[in-house]
């Protein structure tokens, strides 16, 4: 074809289309993009919109892959797991109590190498039984060698689906990685996207390949062979590595996203919104950023100088590169839409970990409030996020405030 | 003159308005259910309902009685605790097809096979209807689905032949559309002892018959009518549905067999004889 002559922006306005479509079929046309070989699912809110999608495009012969619905999640992701042992590309995914209905399959797939890649639709746990999102059931996986990230818009979620695939499937890092899309919010909200071109993603994503731990009959190896105090510390030291060179790869891995289909995400790890002369800042995963930035434009009309930080990778977290980012402010307000019951302070994961970053790794210590926020669903609110601005602002000026609150809780 | 109606004590009119769409035929179970309830002269004290998670899985939050809503699949493991707890007890398995055969399957037959003393109602819409109408192991060969959207091709379960297979001692299949048979059924599963087993079929305009362009509500009422037989006593392994097929309904299975319950003590008592000390029986109070 003559397009195959054009230059790179040249063939992307040729091939690269537009779509009005929700989170959960950005992930599903990124999955057909990246030519996944097996698909499994089992339907629980708000996963499932994935599900359905993607058994509409296989049904319609654009998608050439396995699709089967298993009769659990834990079936569901032992289905894929194995697949994905012999060689094939692999996709799942569930939400909230159901990824946990999976827990035994999540915790052994990262010491088997497995890179398969999911969708968590950000879901609360039971109970009570609730379809909106929280964020503690992606974060259950959070010690167990999973790569996670959080975005924020439909168009995020497809890049980093084929960002994922990338990453989880470099040989130096082949382990599960879950994408979270806060449920209803994303998963269910259309908006329009930039569809690349399948031989934009050829070119950006190679074919899956094991290697020497391809489970094949040719290549005769025993996957998950009993090891007892012998070895199980040098198997654990291995999804250590990875963890240590995951960053590195992170990194690696958008700037060739970038070059290939010219979207530019800046720092992989966390995107700032109006940093550049803030005081203090705000800092949250996923779509309470839309509120948020709502929020920090009207503020900032009142001559209030707040920022944003929204974290994409919480796994591996870039602890030195947070804190060398949050050092310059003057108090940092975390947004923890998750709840760490007993945690130091008693404040949610996200706070927790920010400020064991900052303990490390930066150079001062301002103030870390942390604020419970959104939980079950309920909306973060342009209100909201005003008194959480100000809680800062009076912590920033040296008025000792509670360490952990909760915010938009019926009184 | 009272206007209540005869089950509305036994419903908690405070959740109304349910979330059922309109031709449901959940609510209709739940008359059914109530009625035979009230015809059985049950003490409602002792009486335990115990639902999964879905459509179906929501009755437990409607009926006025003690009730739990479990996680998804895990009604039965819940109802089997309860009533090693408290043998007293009368404990009822309300849930959805989905949740009894699929995620919850491997727990169904091990409670018929145990032949725990519980009786279970399978609400079968033939989909996973709470979450958008899913191929579920029940939906029939060529039913089109959200994730079959040319058809099905899996081979579903024969649910009275898979427990009837497994030990259930009582096993029966109406419709919605059979609601005196019905009503019947859940009074005879109350004298019964072991477990019990009574398939519903019953519709998901919404999403099952809507995909399958098979009317709504009142046209699947039809449906029931018009394709239903009823076998009393057929060999269960005849009795799979098929898309548009007959429905054979009926009281396929009676039978008695020692329960859970009566086993555990016959044990006991054989191998340790006058050392062995029955638990302290515990009543519903």
């Amino acid at each position: 074809m003559a397009t195959l002559t054009m230059p790179v922006e040249e063939k992307k306005k040729t091939y690269e289309q537009e779509a009005l479509i929700t989170g959960a079929e950005a992930i599903a046309i990124a999955c057909k993009l990246a030519n996944v070989d097996v698909v499994t699912a089992y339907p629980i809110r708000p996963y499932d919109t994935v599900m359905q999608y993607m058994s509409q495009l296989v049904a319609d012969g654009e998608m050439d892959c396995e699709f089967i619905v298993a009769e659990s999640e834990n079936s569901q992701f032992e289905i894929v797991k194995h697949a994905s042992v012999c060689g094939a590309r692999v996709f799942c995914g569930s939400s909230g109590i159901g990824w946990m209905y999976a827990m035994e399959v999540l915790t052994v797939t990262p010491a088997l190498r497995v890179p398969m890649v999911c969708l968590v639709g950000n879901r609360a746990l039971d109970d009570p039984g609730a379809f909106g999102v929280e964020h503690n059931d992606a974060l259950a996986v959070r010690d167990l060698g999973w790569l996670l990230n959080w975005v924020d818009t439909a168009q995020e979620a497809l890049d980093t689906a084929l960002i994922a695939y990338r990453v989880a499937e470099d040989r130096r890092i082949f382990v599960p990685l879950a994408i979270s899309c806060d449920g209803a919010f994303l998963t269910h909200s259309q908006a329009l996207v930039k569809v690349p071109a399948a031989e934009q993603v050829m070119q950006f994503l190679p074919k899956y390949d094991r290697g020497d731990l391809l489970l094949h009959p040719d290549n005769v190896i025993s996957v998950a062979p009993q090891a007892n105090e012998d070895w199980v510390m040098e198997i654990r030291r291995q999804n250590y590595a990875v963890t240590e060179r995951a960053c590195d790869v992170i990194r690696e891995v958008y700037a060739d996203f970038e070059r290939i289909f010219g979207r530019k995400y800046g720092n992989p790890f966390f995107e700032e919104y109006m940093t550049e002369d803030a005081e203090i800042v705000l800092l949250g995963m996923g779509t309470l950023s839309t509120p948020v930035r709502v929020a920090i434009r009207k503020l900032r009309e009142q001559g209030k100088k707040v920022g944003f930080v929204r974290l994409r990778w919480f796994r591996p977290f870039a602890g030195a590169e947070i804190a060398k980012c949050l050092e310059r402010f003057r108090a940092i307000g975390v947004i923890d839409r998750d709840l760490s019951l007993g945690a130091p302070d008693l404040s949610g994961v996200v706070a927790t970990e920010v400020r064991s970053a900052m303990y490390t790794s930066a150079k001062t210590r301002p103030p870390v409030l942390d604020f419970i926020c959104g939980l079950g669903g309920r909306e973060v609110t342009v209100p909201d996020v005003g008194k959480m601005t100000d809680i800062v602002f009076q912590a920033a000026n040296g008025k000792a405030q509670p360490l952990t609150q909760w915010i938009g809780l019926r009184g | 003159m009272s206007t209540l109606n005869p089950v509305e004590p036994l419903l908690r009119s405070d959740r109304l308005p349910h979330i059922w769409c309109p031709g449901c035929g959940i609510g209709i179970t739940i008359n059914c259910f109530a009625r035979a309830l009230i015809e059985s002269k049950i003490d409602l004290d002792s009486v335990a309902v115990v639902s999964g998670i879905g459509c179906s899985g929501r009755v437990a939050g409607y009926v006025n009685l003690d009730s739990f809503h479990t996680t998804h699949g895990r009604a039965i493991p819940f109802a089997t605790g309860l009533k090693l707890a408290n043998p007293k007890l009368e404990v009822i398995v309300y849930s959805g097809d989905g949740d009894l055969s699929a995620i919850g399957g491997n727990h169904l037959i091990h409670a018929a096979r145990r032949n725990i003393d519980l009786k279970v109602i399978c609400v079968n819409n033939l989909t996973y209807a709470m979450t958008g109408g899913q191929s579920a192991p029940t939906t029939p060969e060529h039913a089109v689905s959200a994730t079959s959207p040319y058809g099905t091709f899996e081979p579903p379960f024969n649910l009275p032949h898979l427990v009837e297979a497994a030990g259930a001692v009582y096993i029966a299949r109406w419709t919605t559309f059979h609601v005196r048979q019905l009503t019947r059924a859940m009074s005879e599963i109350f004298k019964k002892k072991g477990f019990s087993f009574i398939e519903v079929l019953s519709p998901c305009p919404t999403l099952y018959q809507r995909r399958n362009k098979m009317g709504d509500g009142l046209d699947t009422m039809k449906f029931y009518k018009e394709k239903s037989r009823i076998r009393h006593g057929a060999p269960t392994s005849e009795v799979g549905l098929t898309l548009n097929g007959e429905i054979i309904v009926g009281k396929f299975v009676d039978r008695d067999r020692p329960d859970y319950a009566s086993l555990m003590r016959a044990q006991y008592v054989e191998a340790l004889g006058d050392r062995y000390v029955e638990c302290r029986e515990t009543t519903c109070n």
